[in-house]
């Protein structure tokens, strides 16, 4: 069985469903991307992996535990760590002590795990005293996506890591996140760009109106016709 | 000039009592959300503790203190987890409003337990320090010292410890403190804890160079919302340096306005801020 296995998830933010039966899997070590056109429900399922969305009907399942619903903060100490697309850095914490919050849970030494993060985004190294909030938006990301890292996840939930970002910070950051599942960790990946992400992408989930389209492994996807014309540009 | 120093040194006594209610009123601000009306209350309750405690059983004044610091943490946390933690989720302006009620609450049960007469820690006339033509009381002198004894501990429990991190991550996106793995209810309790302890240290310095009466801490509330506001509300060291600010003020105005126009001075610094700087002295949040 997958290391991450959603079944047929319904729900949203209390209305109507936004979700209407979204199934995914993520094996240890894959990358994984869902791609899909805006209100598809991308950022929303990733969301009710991590509990933050009221998940009405389905299962999430993380390495044998029933993980549905689960506060966030729980979920973290199973080994699932999630990165918002917005809004994911402590503005007024330093970049030192925004990683040391995403550390919050580990009452043990991590600093072997800190020199890791900055071995990862050597140029946070320098910016390690200074307030979060004012680096640029791809430095930013470098936070985030560190912060994320602290716990040493199993699984890493990315919505739309290169959001805003300029071309040469997209090919910065997509290039560490393959950094990151070379030292094992499985990725869940929403993006934008899709092409450059099913590229880098093991398997692939197409979503359409709150449900499965299409799946298949990156390279499928990427010379399929229909999802082609669709949400790659022809 | 000799008035002027004078007045100052006045209202840096008066800012150091506002910044410690202040500070609480911004740390709630920034983890809760939502504007704390009973805050001057529970300087009042902290006061009459602490009076209890002296008067009442004769302890000397600093076990006092300390023992009427925990006793207002320990009931704020009860407040908290009866009432606040229950509303939690409901929009700000509830919180507010109850928080209202629970001011007008504390109010009556000091009014029932320790009447409505005006108390005092200590009768009789202290004698003042004097030098080069100004004088200070020594209670005046312990209040600022004990205020800032109390911010170096708040600031190095923020900046050092790992809870005290974790105070100012939530205060900077809960959220994303929430899915970091931070426990956000501990972080709240331990809120509480400071922002009634700092309380009940405001309530007996302003009971030590004042005395003590039922409306005493619902008096100062708006200096120390004016104070939390003018410095940036949800940040604790705007909190410091806009009580400053408005205890200076304050006691500068009387130079050429009546004093019992005072309060009108915070409220005006207050407004003033709001308008040209809505984010206050060290850019907090918007209210």
């Amino acid at each position: 069985m997958s290391l991450l296995r959603a079944e047929d998830l319904r729900g949203g933010y209390g209305g109507a469903d936004i979700l209407n039966g979204v199934s995914l899997d993520v094996d240890a070590g894959e990358i994984v991307v869902i791609i899909g056109p805006n209100g598809a429900g991308k950022s929303t399922a990733m969301k009710a992996l991590f509990g933050l969305v009221q998940v009405r009907e389905g299962r999430v399942n993380f390495d044998g535990d029933d993980i549905t619903n689960m506060a966030p903060n729980r979920i973290v100490a199973h080994g699932m760590c999630y990165v918002p697309q917005e809004h994911n850095v402590f503005p007024s914490l330093t970049v030192n002590e925004n990683l040391e919050m995403g550390a919050f849970i580990r009452r043990d030494d991590f600093s072997d795990q800190l020199a890791r993060v900055y071995d990862l985004f050597p140029p946070l190294k320098d910016k390690r005293r200074e307030a979060a909030g004012t680096l640029s938006g791809g430095q930013r990301q470098m936070v985030a996506i560190g912060r994320a890292m602290m716990l040493d996840p199993k699984i890493l939930l990315l919505d739309e890591p290169t959001a805003g970002l300029s071309p040469r910070f997209i090919d910065l950051i997509l290039e560490r996140v393959r950094d990151i599942n070379e030292q094992g960790v499985g990725l869940l990946m929403v993006e934008q760009n899709a092409k450059q992400a099913l590229a880098m992408a093991h398997r692939g989930y197409v979503l359409v109106l709150g449900q499965n389209r299409h799946e298949g492994p990156g390279e499928e996807l990427l010379n399929d016709r229909e999802v082609a014309e669709m949400f790659l540009g022809g | 000039m000799l008035d002027l120093v004078q007045l100052l040194i006045y209202g840096i006594v008066l800012g150091s009592i506002l910044a410690l209610g202040a500070i609480g009123v911004s740390l709630i601000f920034g983890i809760l959300r939502f504007a704390h009306f009973a805050h001057g209350d529970l300087m009042t309750l902290g006061a009459y503790f602490a009076f209890t405690l002296t008067a009442g059983i004769s302890l000397p004044m600093l076990p006092a203190f300390v023992l009427a610091v925990i006793a207002t943490a320990a009931v704020s946390i009860g407040i908290d987890r009866s009432l606040y933690h229950r509303l939690r989720g409901n929009s700000p302006i509830i919180l507010l409003i109850s928080s209202v009620g629970v001011a007008l609450m504390l109010r009556s049960l000091v009014q029932m337990i320790w009447g409505t007469d005006n108390q005092v820690y200590r009768s009789g006339v202290q004698a003042s320090l004097e030098f080069a033509g100004l004088r200070i009381q020594p209670t005046q002198v312990m209040i600022v010292l004990g205020a800032f004894a109390l911010m170096i501990l708040l600031h190095l429990f923020l900046q050092r410890t790992r809870l005290g991190k974790a105070m100012r991550a939530m205060s900077d996106n809960a959220d994303l403190a929430r899915l970091s793995g931070i426990d956000t209810d501990r972080v709240i309790i331990w809120t509480w804890v400071i922002a009634g302890g700092l309380a009940a240290a405001a309530g007996i310095f302003l009971g030590m160079d004042t005395r003590l009466h039922p409306i005493m801490g619902w008096k100062l509330l708006l200096p120390v919302f004016a104070a939390a506001i003018f410095g940036g509300i949800g940040k604790p060291y705007g909190a410091v340096a806009g009580a400053l600010v408005i205890g200076i003020a304050q006691e500068l105005s009387t130079l050429v306005i009546e004093p019992s126009y005072k309060p009108a001075v915070a409220f005006a610094l207050m407004v003033a801020m709001l308008i040209f700087r809505p984010t206050g002295l060290f850019r907090g949040k918007v209210l």
